[in-house]
């Protein structure tokens, strides 16, 4: 066995956050288990991506290089590392849980008899608290992860002999961590045939651009009655700018005229659910409510510091959106560069 | 001095061949009518039978038919001009109706009612007062219909009913004629026959024209369902509600060919009158077209080329037309039926709809929220759970449970408990009660909500509930015994008006203008109650349209999910009407008509009146220490 | 083209979850159940492909008795037949072990295409369908939105990270698990109700398909997330306020 290996993705040419996050989740198993902590980072050209991997604390770096991995595909990255494994033999793999990854692990780790243990929130150190366990296994890890869409938290343990498969839920860990002396690079060819290739991936592409599209929206500002004019509206559109979000409104505000009708949010409207909502100047009537109760991160500006919209905000401020809102789209601005 | 009056001339002595005549004219003209008539009966019998029909007890529909055929009490309420124009024309042909058995008798020699015998001398004289007022009924409809025109009877002027007002006053004007002139005249003669041709054109006339009515419609009240928008169940395994003319059941068949499109349902629809597709009127007499063409074996879908689905789909259940009906239609049977059709078979295929459906197979609320959220207020407000010891079961339904401002009516509701000292507790789960998926038409929904909420009732041992909502009221006590025995429940309206002497009142003469919302009103004939509550709280101002001629809010019949409406908004036009009033605060007593007036007032700007609940009028006078209201 | 979807019966969205005195499982006693999301819309795109090219819809799904309401849902809503695999200790099985029960009742079936939803929405593995094409040995895409049959086989939509998407070519017979929101879910009707009375559900027994591996991986207790989701209010001037703001989405909602 040869300790943990953190697998490492690429995204534009650049090793992604998520990678980092994932490498730390690495040093925490690492520790527990007074194991080393390794990377590989597989693709067609990756010497790069090793430079950058060696500015951080890892003993063995390895550039799992084949031409067949210029893209993506399951079979190829899946016959890539299953071959590693099996050269390397790791304790631990440990994955960012991406939708590459997602894609390829689970089968990856079945090749071996194995289940990966997805989108990890959290590694504990054991024993496990089992009760029916007598003599329970001491430094075995605990694998936290959310089951019933985060209403509740799982522990798992992973039994038997072999590799352990995790992959690490995006922010679990923080990617900031000490630098390091720089590690050996070594270089591992696959054997992967066109042949065994058997799915033709293509460009990705951006979703239709052309119309508005609220409902694949990633960031929305939506604005309401609070706005008070139409000649207001730029203040927030300022903002959405800033964000890179779309402008979305209330119905009143459609109503109007103010914006158009297709900018609308609610029983009426559209139904979103985007990463990020910022209702400025909207007290929360149930038509709107549910028309964006599926965002996953809700924030509320408004004077009011009774309005309904509070309820169901992650964030809020309560105060004049015509103060608030600049010194946002500033605080914005600032935080982006 | 009676004796001086003129008497009705009875021409004598007819030739043999006059009475051949007549017999071979009578006996053709009553051949026409059955030719013309007997293929409706035939269509009206040979449609399914009405599952849940039961003719017993009497006792209701007697009434209904003395009420509203014998009194035409129906039709001179709600519109006492025509209606008592028309009042008298049917008065009128009753009168008449021993007249003219007596003018054919006549006809044969054997004229059996003596004009200078007392009883013949009063009873012409009767029918005669009859003939000058239904005369002049008709002449007055006649004006209405050709020169004043209301909307609501259509673009198009009728002819015929031009040509039957006319046979009608003829034979009016020929009866009356006949008190001018001696036995033996010409005149005399020319005048029976005058009348008899007129009568014998008039009666195959009857089936293939709107006054058909004139056959059916009593037998239409006499047999109509009783109870309002009653949604007959769905019988064995092939029902899915109105699909074909196969599912066209007796009394929907009768309802159809009973319309006399005097357009009152048109004229006081929500849909009609707000640039909709849907005309109640068009949708009767879209059946009515079906089973002409098609017939009640037909397969062919009922929506299509007869009546439009997006039609069926703008209704608001608010069943106005229902109660304006003269001729006894049921329009909410017949409108939801079409729905269930489209739906149960799922021809309906509509975005929002589909979403809401879904929302109720998997959760627990028409809004699709979590039903945690339900549990954070009832916690936030404090609210104790019902465990059988209390007198009440708040039913707090989707609005009071999820809605910012229908909580805000159950927090102010909760209160003017509290200080009654009523003891009442909320259910730990309550699922919607089915009331927009049963009025969608989609009864595998609505079953599923009905029975687990019946469930959930039973284990909580609950007798009797309260709601702040009309459509959940209504749809508990009515609709749910379609699966089991629902326990009593009232409306906060009604609970409130019961207590107003053990609650403070505010010394306010601010106008307040009270909205009747359709599901408390036409549904549950509750009108008074809440007015009361109103009175209790401030002055109370009418809208134009008030009581059981309200208009509706626009949320009814699941129409409140459905999205954006085609035409003028009908809370806008509502809202517009209750501004107009000038009161500063509209009164509602519906969390639906609430937050559908909330949003229509919201374009008004800051000039626009308060929007408050009845239980809200009711708590701000409250003493503060009565525990404040929480938002 | 002869399809089969693997669905699976999960706790309903709104149905209040208590934790089994076991502490490794929750209260499924009163429990309300309902198809797993992305399962509908796996189930809806199969719909959709027969009534676009013929063909048929099987459904299989394991799990204890309870399974048969969601199984009749699914042929109520068009599926022609369904098999039941009866499993009692579902939850207590890893990805690998439910995926080997349910590849042993596909392979049986030869079917053209397999589908299953992404994810379910109890454990939340998003790993069955994945596995499953490895254990069938057959190509897979998965977070698919949206199918194409082709002469050579399949165009698939797949959904990329931050709103981008690609489109992938592959053989069949081929596994596909499918993203949520990808088509309109269809309604379930009183009269598919009742036609799917008729429809065969064919029971196997896990034993029936035989191999029962201890799990990898085991869910060893379950517990209440600390922390409840309620609102913070950031306070300050405007400018204090935005700038909190920004911090906190950066670093504890992690979506800047």
């Amino acid at each position: 066995m040869s300790g943990v290996w953190v697998v490492l993705e690429e995204r534009n040419g650049r090793i992604a956050r998520m990678s980092w996050e994932a490498l730390a989740a690495g040093h925490t198993l690492g520790a527990q288990s007074s194991l080393s902590v390794n990377a590989v980072v597989a693709g067609a050209q990756t010497d790069s991506l090793a430079g950058e991997i060696a500015t951080k604390a890892v003993a063995r770096i390895v550039r799992l290089e084949h031409p067949l991995l210029a893209v993506y595909t399951s079979d190829a990255f899946t016959l890539a590392l299953e071959q590693f494994i099996r050269a390397e033999q790791p304790d631990f793999v440990v994955f960012p849980h991406t939708y590459q990854v997602r894609d390829y692990a689970p089968s990856l780790a079945a090749r071996f008899g194995q289940v990966l243990i997805g989108d990890v929130t959290g590694i504990g150190a054991g024993p496990v608290l089992h009760p029916t366990d007598k003599d329970p296994s001491v430094g075995t890890p605990v694998f936290v992860r959310q089951l019933m869409q985060g209403r509740l938290n799982g522990e798992y343990s992973h039994s038997g002999n072999g590799t352990c498969f995790v992959s690490v839920q995006s922010g679990a860990f923080r990617a900031d961590q000490a630098e390091s002396a720089p590690a050996s690079i070594e270089i591992f060819t696959p054997k992967i045939e066109q042949a065994q290739i058997r799915t033709k991936p293509g460009q990705p592409f951006r979703g239709s651009a052309q119309t508005v599209d609220l409902g694949s929206a990633q960031f929305i500002v939506s604005v309401g009655r609070g706005i008070k004019e139409a000649d207001n509206l730029p203040i927030v559109q300022e903002l959405a700018t800033a964000l890179g979000a779309e402008l979305a409104a209330s119905r009143p505000i459609c109503d109007n005229g103010w914006l158009p009708i297709e900018r609308q949010v609610g029983s009426s409207g559209q139904t979103v659910s985007p990463k990020l909502y910022l209702a400025v100047g909207i007290s929360g009537a149930i038509q709107h409510l549910v028309g964006m109760k599926g965002s996953q991160c809700v924030v509320a500006i408004n004077k009011d510091s009774d309005a309904p919209i509070f309820e169901i905000a992650d964030y809020g401020i309560v105060g004049d959106l015509f103060e608030v809102v600049p010194a946002l789209t500033e605080a914005v601005k600032s935080a982006k560069h | 001095m009676i004796s001086s009056l003129p008497t009705l001339s009875e021409p004598q002595h007819f030739l043999f061949q006059e009475k051949l005549l007549f017999v071979v004219l009578a006996a053709g003209s009553g051949l026409l009518f059955w030719r013309r008539f007997s293929p409706i009966l035939t269509k009206i019998l040979a449609s399914k039978r009405d599952a849940d029909f039961r003719l017993f007890p009497l006792g209701r529909r007697v009434w209904d038919f003395f009420l509203e055929v014998v009194c035409q009490a129906k039709v001179i309420r709600q519109r006492p001009l025509p209606g008592l124009a028309h009042a008298f024309v049917f008065w009128g042909f009753c009168a008449f109706a021993l007249v003219t058995l007596n003018h054919c008798a006549v006809g044969l020699g054997i004229g059996f009612l003596d004009p200078s015998g007392w009883f013949g001398r009063f009873y012409f004289y009767f029918a005669a007062a009859f003939a000058v007022a239904c005369a002049a009924g008709i002449l007055g409809l006649f004006v209405r219909r050709f020169l004043v025109r209301p909307r609501w009877l259509g673009d198009k002027l009728s002819w015929e009913s031009g040509f039957i007002a006319l046979l009608i006053f003829l034979l009016m004007a020929t009866y009356l004629a006949a008190f001018f002139v001696a036995d033996t005249s010409a005149t005399a003669r020319l005048l029976w026959w005058a009348h008899t041709i007129t009568l014998l054109v008039f009666l195959p006339i009857i089936p293939h024209t709107k006054h058909l009515h004139l056959v059916l419609s009593p037998a239409t009240v006499f047999l109509s369902r009783g109870s309002f928008s009653h949604i007959p169940p769905l019988a064995g395994d092939e029902d899915f509600g109105l699909v074909a003319g196969t599912d066209l059941t007796r009394l929907v068949s009768l309802q159809a060919y009973s319309c006399v499109e005097c357009g009152r349902c048109t004229e006081h629809c929500p849909a009609a009158n707000t640039g909709k597709l849907l005309n109640p009127k068009e949708i009767i007499l879209g059946l009515r077209s079906y089973l002409n063409e098609c017939g009640p074996a037909s397969a062919e879908p009922l929506l299509g080329k007869y009546n439009s689905q997006e039609a069926a789909f703008e209704c608001t259940t608010c069943g106005a037309c229902e109660f304006q009906c003269p001729v006894g239609i049921e329009h909410l049977p017949i409108l939801i039926g079409l729905r269930r059709g489209a739906v149960n078979t799922g021809a309906w295929e509509d975005d929002y709809g589909a979403k809401l459906f879904l929302a109720l197979e998997r959760g627990s609320n028409a809004l699709g929220m979590s039903a945690t959220e339900r549990d954070k207020f009832i916690q936030k407000q404090e609210l104790p759970y019902f465990d059988g010891s209390q007198e009440f079961c708040l039913w707090l339904g989707c609005m009071g449970g999820y809605d910012p401002k229908g909580r805000e009516i159950v927090a102010d509701f909760v209160r003017v408990m509290k200080y009654l000292g009523t003891s009442y507790g909320v259910l730990r789960k309550e699922k919607c009660t089915g009331d927009p998926v049963r009025r969608l038409g989609n009864d595998l929904v609505y079953q599923q909500l009905a029975e687990a909420n019946l469930e959930t009732m039973a284990q909580a041992k609950v007798k009797k509930v309260v709601s702040i909502c009309p459509h959940c009221v209504r749809t508990i006590q009515e609709d749910w015994k379609e699966y089991g025995t629902p326990p009593a429940i009232e409306h906060h309206s009604e609970f409130l008006a019961r207590h107003l002497s053990q609650l403070p009142t505010v010394q306010s003469q601010e106008k307040i203008v009270y909205h009747d919302p359709c599901y408390l009103g036409r549904y549950r004939d509750v009108y008074e109650e809440p007015r009361a509550v109103v009175s209790h709280a401030g002055q109370l101002v009418e809208a134009p349209r008030s009581h059981e001629r309200s208009f509706c809010c626009g949320a009814g019949g699941g129409l409140a999910f459905l999205g954006e409406e085609k035409g003028e908004r009908v809370s806008h036009v509502r809202a517009a009407e209750l501004v107009e009033t000038g009161a500063g605060i509209i009164g509602t007593a519906c969390p639906f008509c609430n937050t559908m007036f909330r949003d229509a007032l919201a374009s008004k700007g800051n000039g626009a009146p308060q929007l408050l609940d009845i239980a809200q009028l009711t708590a701000r006078a409250l003493p503060a220490s009565a525990a404040p209201t929480t938002k | 083209m002869k399809i089969v979807v693997a669905i699976k019966q999960v706790p309903e969205r709104d149905a209040q979850v208590h934790i089994h005195s076991t502490s490794n499982w929750i209260e499924e006693e009163d429990m309300q159940w309902a198809l797993n999301e992305s399962d509908a819309y796996a189930l809806e795109e199969a719909l959709q492909l027969k009534e676009k090219h013929g063909g048929e819809v099987v459904v299989v799904s394991a799990g204890p008795e309870r399974v048969g309401s969601t199984i009749r849902e699914a042929l109520a809503k068009g599926a022609d037949r369904a098999i039941h695999i009866d499993c009692d200790d579902l939850n207590q099985r890893d990805a690998l072990g439910v995926a080997r029960l349910l590849s042993e009742a596909i392979r049986a079936e030869t079917p053209d295409l397999t589908l299953t939803g992404l994810q379910s929405d109890d454990l939340g593995y998003g790993q069955t369908g994945v596995i499953l094409a490895e254990l069938l040995g057959l190509p897979h895409a998965s977070l698919i939105l949206h199918v194409e049959k082709t002469e050579a086989g399949l165009t698939v939509k797949r959904e990329l990270e931050e709103g981008w998407f690609q489109t992938i070519e592959l053989p069949v017979p081929a596994v596909l698990t499918i993203q949520s929101g990808g088509n309109k879910l269809r309604y379930a009707t009183l009269m598919g109700i009742k036609k799917a009375k008729t429809k065969e559900i064919r029971r196997v027994t896990s034993q029936d398909i035989g191999k029962v591996a201890p799990p990898v991986v085991v869910l060893e207790r379950i517990s209440v997330p600390q922390k409840q989701k309620s609102t913070q209010i950031l306070g300050g001037s405007p400018k204090e306020a935005a700038t909190a703001l920004v911090e906190k989405l950066k670093f504890e909602a992690r979506i800047l």
